[in-house]
């Protein structure tokens, strides 16, 4: 038996979330919609669709050379992160270690460093290493900023896994890279894919650090899609297109994620 | 020969990490702080030397500086209770096991995910004065259009906004994990002696995750004292200074050259931000403690 007064509720919480996502409808509609409709005042609801704003994207605006930096940057950044978290939260959360929670806290106190402290830093060290605008400065600095997160979730993961797997494997006659190899690994399979989605997505969103260390030849999506403001007179059309292909992939990720999402930030947020 | 006994190995396994967090973090960190006392021009590296204390007296002394931090603080406070009320409000809405709610918890969290930058600019076009579809919907149910981002009166309100829009869905899915841990038998219990509606909620929800809100409320304030993209893509801290939150205004000095003041003003920001942190967990461990202690009586 349903009470009513929740079923209500259920009716409302589904127009609440729809008006709740508006702002997304409106700039995906925005980024399809012939160049003279999308400024008049009265908002335009028919119209012939058009994909001239993503052509413009990629023609007028560099946007493929940008979405190519942000894949390089973003990608093997949450490769080198999370073979790094995984190997440093395995030794925090499941071996016999002096000072492992000092440690983890230590890390993950990390997540709290305001970046505009450490990003002129950076600049200058850079300057001097000339890794400027490098796609391999960016891979770096994208790794120290991920780290400390990754490792903390990562190490949550771990944490809740059976303690005898190890005793089993050790008996078996399983070295530590062997043990981590074949058995902690094909175990903490939605672990892993939840912590290096998280990963990836902080460093596909990213702006200040990309802002400070990057000009022409390694500028990320954010930092072009922002560029289109500046440089002429605002195209809404294709900067929503932009926008669109910005946060399409992001899109695709929440529901990738779908519940194992809740129990993720959980773990990152309150364990 | 060094035996390698399990810490040993446990800590090996940690040194890369470490020392890439040492490099990556604490080392800039020393040398932010090393020019924080030093003048230090972006345009001119011949004139570097020690300053002592003189960056932090020409901060203290600017007029801008002090309005920037009280936009933070209005920012922090206005920001973060709205969300944690809204988040609350949302969280209890979808803590149910209804089939269709599912969907909408997976909905909800979109805003988290997309990058401030493109929010913002979704925001900024909304927004605009004359050709804006808020203020087309405003006329629609005979409310007066506003100025949003473009007037120094309600530029704040505008950002402000936005930000509330992109973060609510972050707590309402930390509330909602924390609600979802509430045991069946606590909630049937509850049921069986008739504690409903706002009792329910004051006397049996909110206590039970009360550990969960302090968390989602010491991130939501750190993340809200450091914010810049969001407010840096609508406004640029303007118009004149009506948004020049503490990083902002800290990236326009950089912008400006001046090294060194821009390092003592970080420095400040980190300071707070250490402050809340510490306050909070302090907290959160009185309050484990104390739970502790009735659950053994």
């Amino acid at each position: 038996m349903r009470n009513p007064i929740r079923k209500a509720v259920d009716v409302a919480a589904v127009f609440l979330v729809a008006i709740y996502l508006a702002p997304i409808y409106w700039i995906s509609l925005t980024s399809i919609k012939p160049m003279n409709e999308i400024n008049s005042k009265e908002p335009v609801w028919i119209f012939e669709p058009t994909m001239e704003h993503y052509v413009q994207a990629f023609e007028r605006f560099e946007f493929g050379k940008a979405l190519l930096n942000s894949s390089i940057i973003v990608f093997s950044a949450t490769f080198i992160t999370m073979i790094l978290a995984l190997i440093a939260a395995y030794a925090l959360s499941r071996m016999k270690m002096r000072g492992a929670d000092v440690l983890s806290l230590f890390i993950l106190s990390l997540r709290f460093m305001p970046a505009v402290v450490i990003a002129m830093p950076y600049y200058l060290m850079f300057l001097k290493a000339g890794l400027i605008d490098s796609h391999i400065g960016m891979i770096i600095v994208y790794v120290g900023y991920g780290l400390p997160f990754a490792v903390w979730i990562m190490r949550g993961f771990l944490k809740d896994l059976p303690k005898e797997i190890e005793e089993a494997a050790r008996l078996d006659g399983l070295g530590w890279l062997s043990i981590i190899r074949r058995i902690i690994l094909p175990l903490s399979g939605p672990g892993i894919a939840v912590t290096a989605i998280f990963t990836f997505v902080f460093n596909w969103n990213e702006y200040l650090f990309a802002l400070y260390l990057t000009q022409a030849n390694a500028v990320t999506l954010p930092i072009q899609i922002a560029k289109m403001v500046d440089a002429y007179t605002v195209l809404w059309g294709t900067i929503s297109a932009s926008v669109v292909m910005q946060l399409v992939p992001m899109v695709v990720v929440v529901f990738l994620l779908q519940r194992h999402m809740i129990r993720g930030l959980a773990l990152g947020a309150v364990k | 020969m060094l035996r390698l006994n399990e810490g040993r190995v446990a800590f090996l396994l940690v040194l890369p990490t470490l020392i890439i967090l040492i490099g990556l973090a604490i080392f800039p960190l020393g040398w932010a702080g090393a020019i924080a006392f030093r003048v230090e021009n972006l345009f001119r590296p011949d004139i570097g030397k020690w300053v002592g204390l003189r960056n932090f007296k020409h901060l203290l002394a600017e007029d801008t500086f002090w309005k920037s931090i009280r936009l933070t603080l209005v920012w922090c406070l206005c920001v973060v209770s709205i969300q944690m009320v809204l988040g609350f409000l949302f969280a209890m809405m979808l803590d149910t096991r209804a089939r269709i709610v599912g969907v909408l918890r997976t909905l909800i969290v979109i805003p988290v995910f997309i990058s401030p930058i493109a929010m913002g600019l979704t925001w900024q076009f909304m927004f605009e004065p004359v050709a804006g579809v808020i203020n087309y919907c405003l006329e629609l149910l005979g409310l007066p259009g506003g100025t949003w981002h473009t007037s120094t009166d309600t530029a704040l309100m505008a950002v402000m906004i936005a930000d509330i829009w992109q973060w609510t869905p972050f707590v309402t899915l930390i509330l909602l994990a924390g609600m979802q841990g509430i045991s069946p038998e606590v909630i049937e219990a509850a049921r069986l002696d008739r504690v409903r509606g706002w009792k329910y909620i004051t006397n049996i929800v909110i206590p039970l995750i009360w550990p969960v809100v302090m968390v989602v409320l010491l991130l939501r304030l750190v993340d809200s004292i450091r914010v810049f993209d969001l407010i840096y893509i609508i406004t640029r801290g303007g118009p004149g200074t009506a948004t020049l939150v503490a990083s902002v205004y800290d990236f326009t000095i950089f912008q400006a050259g001046r090294l060194g003041v821009m390092a003592a003003y970080g420095f400040l920001i980190l300071i707070v931000i250490n402050i809340v942190v510490i306050l909070f967990l302090r907290l959160l461990y009185r309050q484990e403690k104390e739970a502790r202690r009735v659950q053994k009586a």
